[in-house]
């Protein structure tokens, strides 16, 4: 498979505190990943790691096939990062200008590329503007056409829709979703899970620094599958099969809430019932939508901790 | 990296602390040149070459030195944050991911800053010179050597600042900075003293304070190199106060200093390519 992304056992510690530990990805290109986790979780460190801001402590990485620090391979990789500034007492067109000079770009690839990407994030004529004149969602289109600049073949955008209002998010997400259909890969660090939802392929859930899942959207969401059930007659024997072929149970009266794995275990929940006697009058499937995976995961662990 | 230096060189013409600095050293040239023209003028009208040779090196020596105060501050306010205050802001992560290397970074913001000093330097240097060999006709020797030295203070300056900006927040830096500064003057003057008194201690505790920041001893090194007192008893007392140099320092601190440039830019480039930012 032909990876964008590729790390294994990417680990970074700050001394004794730990960043992110053992991670492993792998991003195919022309998708957009999203990389989600709690504040705190390590997502900023590990972008920062693959950005060539931090260095790992160990483990290995690969960005469109070369390790990390290949200076040649940046000419393809955008970076927007979240804390980002620029340098205000420049005008828009002279920031980029700046920023393709870095990206060694010749002087009629940024004749080209300039009005491109200043009218590609919608700053068509205020390009002559001090960027200290900005607004803060004018500054983060402006961070977004920098990173756009070299026609990456990669892009690493750090929450790059927190300072934009909603016309602005449709906005970048087009930007987005056009890339990926020219086979651009997007690492995308966003907390605005819906956003993510919508255009994401493939997603992680990173937690004190661990990758705790990852796959595609469906996937993910196929991994738990909610289960509520209307019934009478429950006996022990069917309270004793259910939890047997649950992930977790919780019955209160005449409702069961089952969580399964599978699609194929949702008829051996009502096969239990039956066979058990019972009397099954409902039975609705719940998915959860990524905000709920996003919270369960979150809590995940931290409830039982807490009881002790 | 000739990006980086473009952009380092205009944000230093740009700066707020340039624009003050030129008012000052407009100000300061200014009544310089008020002050040169006056004595200038009353040795014209009444003659006295004796007193005239012990007053115009004097006052050349005062303004080289006020001036190289002046270069110094800007050189450190130039750099103290170069690094650093792009850290602190966030700008320097929008850089380091671009295909430049980390060495280039410090390098092109060396040279930027370095190229603006050292232009500055030198008009400050020129401006003293013409105005005392102009209003004063004192006969001056080497200005081409003093000038280049003149621009080598505000280097040796900017290197280690840049080396402190590399590892210290802005504000730790500027007074690291200003500390290092005042060693390399008070040790100036300090040894200065022990030469008028034949003091060996002191004459050592101005070597090592020139050791640890050369910038003094390039300006006593100035002040020889422009008025050469060998075999002029006369000139050997005009280089006795606090602004002369009643020793010239040896070729191998100018050497020393030059090694003391390189080796910082070295060490800032080292500590910034290792560091997590």
């Amino acid at each position: 498979m032909d990876l964008a992304i590729e790390t294994l056992n990417l680990t970074k510690l700050y001394g004794h505190k730990v960043g992110c530990t053992d991670i492993c990805l792998r991003v195919p290109r022309g998708q957009i990943f999203g990389f989600l986790g709690p504040n705190g979780a390590g997502k900023s460190t590990l972008v920062k790691t693959l950005m060539g801001l931090l260095y790992p402590t160990s483990g290995e990485a690969r960005l469109l096939g070369k390790p990390l620090g290949d200076i040649a391979k940046r000419r393809k990789i955008g970076f927007l990062p979240e804390n980002f500034r620029y340098h205000e007492w420049l005008t828009f067109r002279q920031l980029l200008d700046f920023h393709a000079s870095l990206y060694g770009m010749s002087k009629t690839d940024k004749k080209q590329r300039i009005p491109w990407v200043i009218d590609k994030v919608g700053l068509s004529g205020r390009e002559s503007q001090k960027i200290r004149t900005y607004s803060k969602g004018m500054q983060q289109r402006a961070g977004l056409a920098c990173a756009l600049l070299p026609d990456p073949e990669l892009m690493f955008l750090d929450e790059p829709t927190s300072a934009l209002d909603p016309l602005g998010r449709r906005d970048v997400r087009n930007i987005l979703v056009e890339l990926r259909a020219g086979g651009k890969t997007i690492f995308l660090n966003s907390h605005l899970l819906s956003e993510v939802e919508m255009i994401c392929d493939t997603v992680a859930f990173i937690k004190h620094g661990t990758i705790i899942r990852q796959g595609t959207l469906d996937e993910l969401r196929s991994a738990e599958i909610n289960v509520e059930m209307r019934l009478e007659g429950i006996t022990d024997q069917i309270r004793s099969v259910l939890v047997c072929i649950a992930l977790s149970l919780t019955i209160k009266g005449n409702t069961v809430l089952a969580s399964v794995s599978r699609e194929e275990d949702i008829p051996l929940l009502a096969e239990a019932v039956i066979r058990g006697g019972g009397r099954l009058y409902e039975l609705n499937l719940k998915r959860s939508s990524l905000e709920e995976m996003f919270i369960s995961m979150a809590q995940e662990g931290e409830n039982s901790a807490g009881d002790y | 990296m000739l990006a980086i230096i473009k952009i380092t060189f205009r944000e230093a013409m740009g700066r707020k602390v340039v624009l003050i600095s030129l008012i000052l050293a407009a100000a300061f040239l200014g009544l310089y040149g008020t002050g040169v023209h006056f004595v200038a003028r009353d040795l014209a009208r009444h003659p006295n070459p004796m007193l005239a040779q012990m007053i115009y090196p004097q006052l050349l020596s005062f303004g080289l030195y006020f001036g190289g105060f002046i270069v110094s501050f800007l050189a450190i306010f130039s750099a103290v944050g170069a690094i650093a205050s792009e850290i602190e802001s966030g700008i320097i992560q929008t850089i380091i991911p671009k295909p430049v290397r980390r060495y280039e970074i410090v390098l092109g913001k060396f040279l930027g800053t370095g190229l603006f000093l050292a232009l500055y330097a030198a008009l400050f240097f020129m401006i003293i010179y013409l105005l005392i060999n102009l209003k004063t006709g004192l006969e001056l020797t080497g200005q081409w050597n003093a000038m280049a030295l003149f621009t080598l203070q505000p280097v040796v300056l900017l290197a280690v600042t840049l080396c402190g900006s590399t590892m210290l927040p802005t504000i730790a830096n500027g007074v690291v900075m200003f500390m290092l500064y005042a060693v390399s003057v008070i040790g100036g003057m300090v040894e200065q003293i022990g030469w008028l008194i034949n003091n060996a201690a002191l004459q050592h505790t101005g070597i090592l304070a020139s050791l640890i920041m050369p910038v003094d001893a390039l300006y006593r090194k100035i002040v020889h190199v422009l008025m050469n007192p060998a075999g002029d008893p006369l000139q050997a007392i005009q280089q006795m106060g606090p602004f002369g140099s009643m020793s010239e320092p040896s070729v191998w601190m100018v050497v020393y200093a030059v090694l003391y440039v390189v080796s910082f830019t070295g060490l800032a480039v080292y500590l910034f390519s290792k560091r997590d930012i």
